[in-house]
Order: structure tokens, then sequence, then C-alpha cells
């Protein structure tokens, strides 16, 4: 049998596995959190947001948090749903039975890695939605707010959030392997918080920091026109997809290798 | 010459490095057997039946399963005839019976969902297929791990302690399945377990380990013809005491006392009516005469030191 038909039956099952998780719902609930600090805070505020005659007010409202909120959050969300990914398969103590079955390890392994970027993904698509909706939603509720009379510059925003996609890679490649290798959660959860924080903290130093996966996600807004270009293409970008490249392939076969206790 | 389905020459193999966890081990299991693999707690069952699958790397040695060597270049072909139930069964808790079944079956591929609904009918589960596995009894877990085990209709299975946490009704249950796969199909069974009466009841052959060496490998039937030719018998009676001095009057043998049942070897059936003739012309009354099976007496022995 084929790769591709062993890879799309690991798919399959993986979304079976996240039926009625926590890990499902966290992706929704991670979505929606900003959105609605936001709209509660235009509420309140919306008298000195009111923007000035003939202004886009989606400019503002949609860059501020987006580079306000994600940079900062999508690390720790990454550590948080993959460890919660993985442990669906150490709680039920599946990982001896899948590698007991006939399917080559490669197509479990890259299978749940690919589910849990598609998660991420669907994190991003129902942000991006949240965010729209909230915006109509003040439009409504404040019409001299403006949002109802502009529309959105959708590729500007877009554009933000794939480049702090690609920024996260790196460290969905890391966090994957520690969380299928180790059982026990605390050590990629507790591993991975601690680096997220030093990550904010170290990105005051871009110039070091450039080489922290940590803090790519941050570096990727907060360095804008100053980020260093290796061949035109921003370097955390470049670093980040080669971090994610290393650390799955290398994951991988130690995943392979791996006594199964 | 009888095919084996499962041979494992010289294997060696160690959690840490100081001490070995499998030692020379050579299994031979003959296809359309009943494999008991028996052992005390932590002599390394488990950890046999983890090499045999691949699951940990072994230091040293080989394993082949259908005559084919098990190395990556086999693994999914041989794998692919084997159904395994490990220790404690891998179900998703959050999901119900037709769901574990299912993922299983995906990963198989050509498992239809009529299969689905035979393997949860043979464990005996159907009315439960709807139901999340948190709810689940350790039993019924239990039977669902071996459904899943039976979905692709192997040629192996591979079971570990599959009795455990079964009720006795369960585990006759259990034990009949077994023998019917075995009857019907010509199913080659493995079972590993801690419980001889357990291996005694269900199994063809038997291997028996202790500190992961192999003590002793053969067929059921020529384990009960090593135990020696004595019968040994345990009688209750009235009065225990008079009933010893009459018996070593008789000049017989290993005669005992053991709280309160007299406990004597004799050479052969016929002489339990001799026994017990003599305690009748005495005026002993006897309650019970038991004929007790050794086959236990010859594990303990073989399993400590």
């Amino acid at each position: 049998m084929s790769t591709i038909v062993y890879y799309t039956a690991s798919l399959k099952n993986e979304l079976i596995k996240l039926k009625r998780t926590f890990a499902f719902w966290l992706t929704i609930i991670s979505a929606i959190l900003f959105p609605i600090l936001f709209f509660i805070a235009y509420i309140f505020e919306h008298k000195t947001l009111v923007p000035a005659a003939g202004v886009n007010p989606w400019g503002k409202f949609m860059v501020t948090q987006i580079e306000n909120s994600t940079p900062f959050f999508i690390p720790m969300f990454i550590v948080l749903v993959t460890s919660l990914i993985m442990q669906i398969e150490h709680k039920s103590l599946g990982i001896k039975h899948l590698f007991a079955l006939p399917v080559p390890k490669s197509s479990i392994y890259f299978g749940k890695l690919s589910i849990v970027i598609l998660a991420i993904i669907v994190t991003y698509i129902y942000y991006y939605i949240a965010i729209l909706l909230s915006g109509v939603l003040l439009g409504f509720v404040y019409p001299d707010l403006g949002f109802l009379n502009f529309q959105p510059e959708h590729f500007q925003y877009l554009k933000i959030l794939m480049t702090s996609f690609v920024a996260s890679l790196g460290i969905i490649g890391i966090q994957f392997w520690l969380s299928f290798r180790f059982k026990n959660f605390v050590i990629p959860l507790g591993f991975g918080m601690f680096l997220a924080i030093i990550g904010i903290i170290v990105s005051q130093a871009p110039q070091q920091s450039i080489y922290f996966p940590y803090s790519f996600s941050v570096l990727s807004v907060s360095l804008g026109d100053k980020m260093p270009l290796i061949f035109g293409i921003s370097s955390v970008t470049i670093f980040s997809i080669l971090c994610f490249l290393i650390t799955s392939i290398f994951g991988y076969f130690n995943i392979k290798k791996l006594n199964i206790k | 010459m009888n095919e084996l389905v499962v041979e494992t020459k010289n294997l060696n193999f160690s959690y840490s490095k100081n001490k070995n966890d499998i030692q020379d081990l050579e299994l031979k299991v003959p296809k359309g057997s009943i494999y008991g693999f028996l052992g005390p707690n932590g002599s390394g069952k488990s950890t046999s039946i983890r090499l045999i699958l691949g699951l940990l790397k072994k230091n040293s040695g080989t394993v082949a399963l259908f005559g084919e060597l098990f190395n990556e270049q086999s693994r999914l072909n041989v794998l692919n005839k084997v159904g395994a139930l490990i220790e404690n069964p891998s179900l998703y808790e959050h999901l119900n019976a037709i769901d574990n079944l299912k993922i299983s079956a995906n990963y198989r591929q050509n498992i239809s969902s009529n299969r689905i609904q035979e393997v949860l009918e043979t464990v005996n589960l159907t009315k439960a297929k709807n139901k999340k596995i948190k709810e689940y009894s350790l039993g019924m877990k239990q039977r669902l791990g071996l459904a899943i085990s039976l979905l692709s209709n192997p040629e192996l299975i591979i079971l570990d302690e599959p009795t455990n946490g079964l009720d006795p009704k369960g585990i006759i249950e259990m034990r009949t399945l077994i023998k019917d796969l075995n009857k019907k199909f010509g199913t080659t069974i493995f079972i590993s377990s801690h419980l001889l009466s357990e291996i005694e009841k269900t199994c063809t052959h038997v291997g028996i380990i202790r500190n992961g060496k192999m003590l002793y490998q053969d067929t059921v039937a020529s384990l009960k013809d090593s135990k020696g030719t004595n019968i040994k018998v345990e009688i209750e009676v009235d009065n225990p005491n008079e009933g010893v001095s009459v018996l070593k009057n008789l000049k017989m043998e290993n005669i005992s006392l053991l709280d309160d049942l007299l406990q004597i070897e004799v050479k052969n059936k016929n002489e339990i009516t001799d026994v017990i003739d003599v305690l009748r012309t005495e005026g002993i009354h006897i309650y019970q005469v038991t004929i007790k099976n050794n086959l236990e007496e010859l594990f303990l022995s073989l399993t400590e030191n």
C-alpha cells in the first residue's frame, strides 16, 4: 500500500480522536478570546475611538489587535495544544498499539504532526473570522465607529497572520517531538512555557534572539522593516522553517528508534 | 515437521546496562497451537512480547514470525497477520466502542463496517457499542481490546494477560472464545499469564519463564507427564490425628497433615480406594477426597529457585 494511503488513514483517525476533546475546544476558545477583549474595550472606549472623517477604522482595529496579541499568545498556545493532542495518545496507552500495527511509523508521526499544524491553522482562521465579526458587530452597536462604511483590507492583515504562523513553525517541530517523546506532559508543557516566556523577554535584544526559535513569533511582528533579510526573505521566516524541518526529521528518527515500554 | 509461527533465537534484551532482562530466550510457538507463556510477575513476559512485536530493540538474537525474520523490511508484512493485545488495552476513553474499532480498522485498511459489528458480537459488546469507554468496566475494556485484535482475522493473536480484571464468568467466556478461534479458524494463539490454572485449561503448549530465562518449553501434556508418577490426594475426615496414625500403620509414603486435612501420595488411583477402606474400617468418617493438582507445585518449584 502506498505511503499516501497510510498517511490519509492516519489523518482520518487523528480527526476521530479529536472528537469531544479539550484540545478541540481550546482552538475555539483561544480564537475568540482576544476578539472578545477588544470588543469590550471598544464598547467602553468607543467615544475616543471614533475615527477621523474618511479614515478606514478597520486598519487600526485589526492591526493593533493582531500585533498586540498574536505574537505573545501563539507560542504558549502551540505549547499547550501540542501537549494536549499528544496526551490523547499517551492517556490511552496508544503508542504501543499503534506501533504494533502494520502501519509505517512515519505515517503515524507525520499524520499527527499534520493534525497539530491543522489545528493551529484552523485557530488562525477562527481568530480572523472572530475579529471580523466583532468589528461588524461594533459597527451595528455604534455606527459612528464606521465599521459598516468601509471594507477591511484583508490582504494586509492576512499577510501579518501568515508571517506569524510561519514564524511559529520552528517551535511546532520542537514541541511536537517533546510531546511525542515524553509521556509525562509536564515535561513538554513546562519546558515550552518557560522558553516561550524567555522568548518574549529576550526578543528585546533582536540581534541575539534572532537565532532563538521561541522569539521568532514576537520578532516577526516587532522587527517590521528592520528584519534582516536572507536572499530577500525575512531571516526569521527562513530560520523558523529550517528549525521545523530539522526538528521534525530528527524527531521522527528519534521516535522510530525508541523503545516503547 | 511442525511449522513455527513464532521463533526466537538467542534473544537478549536489557532495559539497563547492569541487568539482563531477557537472556537467550528461545521461543518456539507451533502453528495452530494455543501457547501459554507462563511466569511470575516481572519475569519478562511482557518484555518478550514487546520484543516479538518490535516495540523494543533487542540487544542480540533474532525474532522470526511465520518463518520470516522480523526486521524493517518485513515489519508491515508480518504485522499484517498479527493481532495483539498488550497489557492494558489501548483505548480512547472519550470515544465509544465503534469509534475505537473504526480507528484500528482505518489503520489496517480493507476492514468493512460489518466486520466491526461482527467482532463486537463475538466479544458480547453489541449492546454497549455506543457507550463511551470511560463508562466501561475493566472487563469490558479487556473484551474490546480483544475485539480490536480480532478485527483483521489475524493468523496469530498475541494476548498479554487477557483475563486480567475479568470476573469468573468473563474468564470462562474468554477461555471459550480463545478455544473457538483456535478450532474454527486454526488461529495460533499466544497467551501470557501468571496463572497456571488458566494456561492448563486453555493451552496446548506451554513455556515457563523466570528472570528472563526459559525454564521449560513443551506441550502441556508432557508437562503433566513430567510431574512424576505419584498422585497426591487430600482427604477431609472427622478425626485427622487418628487418620494419620491409621495410615502410618499402612506404611504409606509422605503422610502429613495440612490445615487438618490428610495429605498422602499414592502410586495409582486404585490405591485411593484402599486408603478409603482402611479409614472406614477404623470408623473414621470421610467427608471429601480430592486429587491435588501438582502442576501448581511443579510450577512453584520451577519458578522458585
